[in-house]
């Protein structure tokens, strides 16, 4: 069970960043920081959204329904 | 010495007061705030390091956004070993515990909802990657139109050569997109029928994976606990049919819920 699992410590730590630095709940309020800006500094990468659309421009758009449900 | 001010950290919302003592190898501050049958856990870090100024400048810096985000998510699936958790983004952050406690009364309602929904659920991700020469090659040995094209292209004149081999390589394209998205389907419809919600996320690109392949499908699951052994089953099954194809099927889990604990009111923010 669980073979499928990748436990490789690189993997993780996309996973991790994938997730931690992008997703989770987002509030406004009496916040001392919007991370919303900050996400875009993720890795330095801001190039990471334009190459992003690229890839999908590239490969077409074969989820339509989940893709919305998505974003 | 004029003491540095301290902010609060906001890791995740609970119900069930949370068992903080097993998270102190970690963060020796962690404690929660409490207000109507909610807790937040929390910690204080220093402005300098997390305010404004101090986190954009240490966002930069790989190795500290790297141990940070991994403490982070290291204290959150801690607190989910004992109970449900919705997982609040990387640097969220208050001036206050009582800001922080404000918050918990504006939001609680829909945090208890939140948590009724996530109940006894997991999230998995689901991430395939594809090496596109070793798709190419399958299809040379198998194919058999794209074998006719190559016959054709040995007894060929360099002129038609050139046309047949462009054909070819048109082929070739279009049967390693059909198969990727064959492949990707499968994997999230299939997934998908064993879940109470899927979604899909952006591709990451090479520079942040650092992996040879491309990314060709990013997806999240949110699976009962009761359903897991089935999901990693079929996910284990999907990833032994198309590994020799060049297809790369990676199954992590279970994550905290970050893809599916979206308040309705900031939507446009959550991703």
């Amino acid at each position: 069970m669980g073979s499928v699992m990748t436990k490789s410590a690189d993997v993780t730590l996309l996973e991790v960043l994938d997730r931690v630095l992008d997703k989770g709940v987002v509030i406004s309020g009496d916040m001392v920081i919007s991370v919303a800006d900050v996400d875009l500094i993720y890795l330095g990468l801001k190039v990471l959204l334009s190459s992003v659309e690229t890839m999908e421009q590239l490969r077409g758009s074969p989820f339509a329904g989940p893709m919305q449900e998505a974003r | 010495m004029v003491e540095e001010k301290q902010l609060t950290y906001l890791y995740c919302v609970t119900d069930r007061e949370p068992k903080l003592e097993q998270t102190e190898a970690l963060h020796n501050d962690l404690y929660y705030v409490h207000r109507e049958g909610l807790y937040a856990v929390a910690g204080r870090v220093e402005e300098l390091e997390f305010g404004e100024e101090g986190l954009r400048k240490n966002m930069t810096d790989f190795h500290w956004a790297k141990s940070k985000a991994s403490a982070h998510e290291m204290i959150i699936e801690r607190v989910m070993t004992d109970t449900d958790v919705i997982p609040f983004r990387f640097g969220t952050l208050f001036s206050t515990d009582d800001s922080l406690e404000g918050m918990l009364g504006q939001y609680g309602d829909e945090f208890k909802a939140i948590l009724r929904r996530l109940a006894n659920k997991q999230e998995w991700g689901l991430k395939i990657y594809c090496d596109p020469e070793k798709l190419k090659a399958g299809f040379l040995g198998g194919e058999e139109r794209i074998l006719k094209i190559e016959d054709e292209i040995k007894t060929s004149s360099v002129g038609k050569a050139y046309f047949l081999k462009k054909r070819k390589d048109a082929l070739l394209e279009r049967a390693l997109n059909e198969t990727i998205d064959a492949c990707s389907r499968e994997s999230f419809e299939l997934l998908k029928a064993l879940s109470f919600e899927a979604r899909i996320n952006r591709l990451l690109p090479k520079e942040v994976t650092e992996r040879e392949e491309d990314m060709v499908l990013n997806a999240a699951f949110l699976v009962g606990k009761a359903e897991a052994n089935d999901f990693l089953a079929t996910a284990d099954t999907l990833k032994m049919h198309y590994e020799n194809d060049g297809l790369v099927i990676d199954c992590t889990g279970p994550w905290p819920p970050y893809n599916f604990c979206g308040l309705s009111t900031t939507e446009g923010q959550n991703g």
